[in-house]
């Protein structure tokens, strides 16, 4: 049977303009979410499911002496009742290291002997309705005996301070050197100091940690809420079973930014469905979430600039402490991105950078958006902007004799092989900031204030990162892609769709995706990192491009042209030859022949990132895949009569190599400047003695509405980048630039820079007040 | 997730006063929720009753002898849309304006306010700025009590065990009364850091301050009214900006606020100078306006 | 403990369920009913996620009591009248502008807009943000959350322009 071939309207041919990436379709995810029918982690609702809880430490640094669970398993409706000697293997085990920082401390997944930070887990609980668990939790009887605790990172790199664990305090001691910083730095003409510092920040998604897990012919399933279903092995490992009896689903996520990067519910669950051999859900109070959820590490940042009198930049000198809190968790690979990018977008010849994770009796501090690049920009952004008004220079021309460019080696030793578009952000969120406002009132003054930087995409080179895609024409011409990719409401999995449409030619409402699911797709890694669009869409692209090719032959044959001058577009693969009576094949007809012909019509594919070494003695190697970059301004008003500052104006604008889909991407930069805003001026997750002094919604702030300023966005698109079709991952890189661009921005209203976050109303007036006692030396920084 | 309680409803306030002697302190009343629901959900508070007045219903704000009478059961968004209540005491829709989000004011009550006592709250400082009165209910009777003595101290009324707090009695503006409400937040909708609820009174050529009364929140265990003393440099004044700057002053001497998670002592301190000063300026150029009969 | 049997009336549709006098109506709904357009997120009232109108205002779930809303109208985001089979025009809103992320806060979102566009015909950016200030977005930003509500408001007035 000779394939149905027919006449379409010409279209222009070897045009490299592409027709779906670029565009912003409002499909996929997009549409369940505003009719309101999506189903996130905590909408299953399975036959006799039982409710599970978590009984949680109050204490943070004690001795367990005792656990009475009677009160607790006689409550009418208590099915099991969990302590640590229930677990088979009671350790997380993060077996993916890398090589690199190797822990040698374990978190165990029930507490045992000792509780290490408040909101640490020492029992589970499943019932029949979940007013009943949450009463059986208050009838789990603990007994502990205080032990001496440390709170303090710094206080615990004293000799005599408490240990958090055997081991000793220090989880990790990166060093990145590169030339003679001492010597370079005495032969300075300038020399900035600074200290900087950070606080610990909660995610607050707005769907807690959730889900549901069954036990169904011998294999554990769970269906949560995380960015990371890899997570399988070590669930495995906890239950004694074989990875094989382990699934994990990834329902659409309602927001992680690196607070579902690490475990939540999955342990828990997996017990408490594995003992009861019914389906169970979890779902954390918010206040839970908020009292025992990792958080992101609060950084000490010490820095030592040395320059030249015209200010090229000669020595830095920096020395960061991130507080990890009781466990491991992500830590050492956090401390090592602080330590990675330190310095910044800047050329210096000459640096030595220690970064030390320190275990405290705090909450545990882990991945979050930014993870660890992020702190670094309000340090090496205010230095720049301290060595400007040193030498009488503007903050854009210190810049530009020092920053970098594609090709310039950055500290750790490897060299920026894409465009470094800084300038360009820098001219356009500047420019957006437009006449500069007048103050609303006599106390009131008006400042602004930018700040650029540079954040990693992809995970560090040296784990060899590697993503599958599979993907398969149906014979009705749609297409299916499955890929173990979660979605954290980013467009994670929307983005692979527009790519394979752009290749393959099938319209998106044709094209279904299948993700996060560890039994049914081929791994993608988890999301975190920036790294999906990188690595999954680099795997879409390459795998489609490879079906593509298959499929070519044989609609070439059909078509009686070469391979290489298809067009596929719009369903179709048609001649691209300009008579104007160019010939198609519906991708139905040519999925049919292929079909009849024995070729595959399906193909999994594995793109595999560049590799790459690093050196930990030498602090010398490959660090990162590449980089993004952007640029931020802010305009503010500073009340100096009660220290409160409104933020009037921000502009961002960053370099995104090519845009996938322009809505989200400046969604991602707009919702990334609401973090970082959050971060500079009212997110603070205090804690006094290791416990937390905001444990409702209610008092950890998070902007709302009324706080935020519109977010304009400005996008360049240089064409490189190492993500598919060129682009370069924009989920971390908007959160990064906001702390600096707004205490830049306060300093230039009130004359004193801010050197501590959040800078909130309290502090405005404290530095104001420090400012009139003449505590300010010439460069705004306090002393 | 909330301890089991048994649901008592009360249809009239006559109900609602047996109801609440019969549980006594088991018993919680349930009004617009808001911040009882909050603390039952925490399992903070675990009553063996609750005691729905809901069913009541409110009647519409209303005047009476000079006074505007709001039922307990006002809901804070009626303060906002009842043209009676912006004309004869617009500083209640002025500060209800800044009353958490729509929900709460959707739900929450003016008698839960009170009730609650929360000394950083917007309707106490408003009810007392105003020389409010409250109707108390019980078996034995009714109690009119003034709003100083009523709230009593942190989350403490002066309503007895078998009491109910059903109406509010506020005196209507006179002409040439100025009012403001100002509160600092560290975050939109959030409750107030410090507040200042002010009124000014001016002669009828709009010269002179004749009369201020302002009240000062999150500065102490309760609302605080500022002395006539501390007052006294700019009654009498024309409103300058250095007697609202001294009273700010004399203000900010007298408070004794505590630190705590929200704020140190000594910036609420700062805030109480500002806030005072602020609002009495507000407050009286209003007045001027309305003395003039040019309205605002 | 005892249950009692409670109607409520979702959607133009009555619902009769047993339930504990301390089952929260956000449970009800998202549990006994399973409708998840209505979602936990802090049990306090701050965040906005379990957001319905109740007789048309917005309130919490999270604070009130299915034994309390017998004889009410409640309506939830998929109980909007849609325009066209598919959606209300708010939700076309919503779509065109990207004004969601990972979706968690947008029906509560939607609803507190809707029931400010019925009281006011023009909101200025500025009223759009004091009226959701009670709804957390931790993805958006919330620029295109009132671009998206601008439009509608636009929309629902029945021309084309921002004026």
């Amino acid at each position: 049977m000779v394939a149905m071939t027919e006449a379409i309207e010409s279209a222009p041919a070897g045009t490299t303009e592409f027709t779906v990436v670029g565009n912003s379709p409002a499909h996929h995810d997009f549409q369940d979410k505003v009719q309101g029918t999506l189903r996130y982690g905590a909408d299953w609702k399975l036959p006799g499911m039982l409710y599970g809880k978590v009984v949680r430490s109050l204490q943070p640094c004690a001795r367990i002496t005792a656990i009475d669970t009677s009160a607790a398993r006689e409550l009418p409706g208590v099915v099991a009742v969990l302590t640590a000697s229930d677990v088979p293997f009671n350790k997380v085990v993060d077996n993916a290291s890398g090589g690199l920082g190797e822990l040698t401390v374990a978190q165990p997944v029930l507490a045992e002997d000792r509780v290490r930070y408040t909101g640490e887990p020492v029992a589970l609980i499943a019932a029949t309705e979940p007013e009943i668990a949450a009463a059986a939790v208050d009838l789990v009887d603990v007994s502990y005996a205080d032990l001496p605790g440390i709170f303090d990172p710094e206080e615990a790199l004293e000799p005599e301070a408490p240990l958090v664990h055997e081991a000793g305090n220090v989880l990790v001691n990166w060093r990145i050197g590169r030339g003679d910083a001492a010597a370079a730095m005495a032969a300075a003409d300038v020399v900035i100091t600074g200290e900087y510092r950070s606080q610990h920040v909660e995610h607050a998604y707005l769907e807690p940690e959730s889900g549901v897990g069954w036990s169904d012919n011998g294999v554990l399933t769970l269906r949560v809420s995380t960015q990371v279903i890899e997570h399988a092995s070590q669930i495995a490992r906890i239950l004694d079973v074989s990875e094989n009896k382990v699934r994990i689903i990834a329902s659409y996520m309602g927001g992680g930014f690196g607070g579902k990067e690490d475990m939540t519910v999955e342990p828990y669950l997996a017990l408490l469905a594995w003992h009861t051999q019914r389906p169970v859900r979890m779902v954390w109070d918010r206040q839970e979430s908020i009292l025992a959820s990792t958080k992101r590490h609060p950084f000490v940042m010490r820095y030592r600039t040395g320059a030249k009198a015209d200010g090229t930049l000669l020595a830095q000198e920096i020395d960061i402490i991130g507080d990890a809190g009781a466990y491991p968790c992500l830590s050492a690979r956090v401390l090592f991105a602080g330590a990675a990018l330190a310095a910044g977008p800047y050329r210096v010849p000459n640096i030595t950078t220690r970064s030390r994770a320190v275990f405290t009796n705090n909450v545990p501090a882990s991945a979050f958006r930014g993870f660890g690049a992020m702190q670094v920009v309000f340090g090496y952004e205010s230095q720049m902007d301290k060595l400007a008004e040193r030498l009488g220079l503007t903050p854009t021309e210190i810049r530009d004799r020092n920053q970098v460019s594609k090709g310039d080696t950055i500290p750790t030793g490897e060299s920026l092989h894409t465009a470094v578009e800084l300038t360009a952000t820098r001219d356009l969120a500047l420019a957006r900031l437009g006449p500069r406002s007048t103050a609303t009132g006599p106390g009131c003054r008006v400042g602004r204030g930018f700040a650029s930087g540079m954040q990693p995409y992809g995970r560090t080179i040296w784990f060899r990162d590697h993503a599958s895609v599979w993907l398969t024409l149906q014979t009705d011409g749609s297409l299916l892609i499955r890929s173990g990719v979660t979605d954290l409401g980013a467009g994670q999995a929307a983005s692979l769709c527009q790519i394979a449409s752009e290749v393959l030619g099938a319209p998106l409402e044709e094209i279904s995706v299948y993700i996060g699911d560890t039994a049914l797709n081929p791994p993608a890694g988890g999301t975190f990192a920036t790294r999906q669009l990188y690595m999954s869409g680099n795997a879409v692209l390459s795998g489609a491009r490879e079906l593509r090719d298959s499929l070519a032959a044989v609609a070439a044959e059909e078509l009686g042209v070469p391979p290489d001058t298809l067009v596929w577009r719009d369903g179709m693969v048609r001649t691209a030859d300009s008579s104007g009576q160019n010939r198609g094949i519906r991708l139905a007809e040519l999925a049919q022949m292929c079909q009849r012909r024995g070729v595959s019509t399906s193909n999994l594919h594995t793109w595999r990132a560049r590799g790459g070494e690093f050196d930990p003695e030498a602090g010398q190697g490959d660090s990162f895949p590449d980089y993004t970059y952007g640029t931020h301004a802010a305009e503010v008003e500073v009340d100096t009569e009660t220290g409160v500052v409104r933020v009037l104006k921000y502009a961002a604008s960053h370099d995104v190599g090519q845009q996938i889909n322009p809505v989200r991407v400046q969604g991602q930069i707009q919702g990334g400047v609401m973090q970082g805003l959050g971060y500079a001026l009212m997110e603070d997750h205090a804690l006094i003695d290791g416990q937390p002094v905001s444990t409702l919604f209610a008092n950890y702030l998070i902007p709302t509405t009324m706080d935020m300023p519109d977010i304009e966005v400005d996008v360049v698109e240089s064409g490189e980048g190492c993500g598919p079709l060129n682009a370069r991952g924009i989920g971390e890189p908007p959160v990064g630039p906001c702390a600096a661009a707004i205490a830049s921005a306060i300093k230039d209203a009130i004359g004193v820079r801010p050197n501590r976050l959040p800078i909130t109303p309290e502090r405005v007036l404290e530095l104001i007040d420090e400012q009139a006692a003449g505590r300010v030396a010439k460069d705004g920084d306090h002393e | 997730m909330t301890g089991a309680f048994e649901y008592q409803l009360a249809d009239s306030w006559e109900e609602a006063v047996e109801l609440h002697r019969i549980w006594g302190e088991d018993g919680k009343i349930l009004a617009g929720g808001q911040s009882l629901v909050p603390m039952l959900n925490l399992r903070l508070v675990q009553p063996a009753g609750l005691i729905d007045i809901n069913p009541i219903g409110a009647v519409e704000p209303r005047v009476a002898d000079d006074r505007l009478v709001l039922s307990a059961l006002t809901r804070h968004q009626d303060l906002l849309r009842s043209p009676l209540v912006r004309e004869h005491c617009p500083i209640l829709a002025e500060g209800a304006a800044q009353i958490g989000n729509v929900r709460v004011r959707a739900r929450g009550t003016v008698g839960g306010s009170m009730c609650h006592a929360d000394p950083s709250g917007e309707i106490p400082c408003m009810v007392l700025a105003l020389d409010g009165q409250l109707i108390a209910h019980s078996p034995r009777g009714q109690r009119v009590i003034d709003a100083e003595r009523f709230l009593r101290s942190y989350l403490t009324t002066d309503l007895a065990e078998d009491e109910l707090l059903t109406e509010i009695r506020l005196p209507i503006r006179k002409h040439g009364q100025g009012w403001a409400f100002l509160e600092t937040v560290r975050r939109y909708s959030d409750f107030a850091t410090v507040e200042v609820a002010a009124t000014a009174t001016l002669s009828s050529d709009a010269h002179t301050v004749t009369a201020l009364r302002v009240v000062v929140g999150g500065v102490a265990d309760r609302p605080l009214i500022l002395s006539d003393e501390l007052l006294s440099a700019a009654v009498g004044g024309t409103g300058r900006d250095d007697e609202l700057r001294a009273v700010g002053a004399a203000a900010a001497a007298t408070v004794s606020p505590e630190s705590d998670v929200h704020a140190s002592a000594d910036y609420r301190r700062r805030l109480t100078e500002v806030l005072t000063y602020r609002a009495l300026g507000k407050a009286i150029e209003r007045g001027r306006a309305e003395s003039k009969g040019a309205g605002v | 403990m005892t249950k009692t049997q409670v109607q409520l009336r979702v959607n133009g549709r009555t619902h009769e369920l047993w339930v504990g006098t301390n089952r929260l109506l956000l449970d009800a709904l998202h549990d006994d009913l399973g409708m998840a357009d209505v979602r936990y997120g802090c049990g306090e009232g701050v965040c906005g996620t379990c957001t319905i109108l109740l007789d048309g205002e917005p309130v919490s779930a999270c604070l009130l009591f299915a034994v309390q809303v017998e004889g009410r109208e409640i309506t939830t985001l998929t109980g909007l009248p849609a325009a066209d089979a598919e959606s209300h025009p708010i939700q076309d809103c919503f779509l065109q502008a990207g004004a969601a992320q990972c979706g968690f806060c947008t029906p509560g979102m939607m609803l507190t807009a809707l029931a400010l566009v019925e009281r006011t015909e023009r909101p200025t950016r500025e009223d759009i943000r004091y009226e959701l200030v009670g709804n957390l977005c931790r993805c958006t930003g919330y620029t295109k959350i009132v671009d998206a509500v601008e439009e509608y408001a636009c929309r629902r007035r029945g021309n084309g322009s921002h004026d």
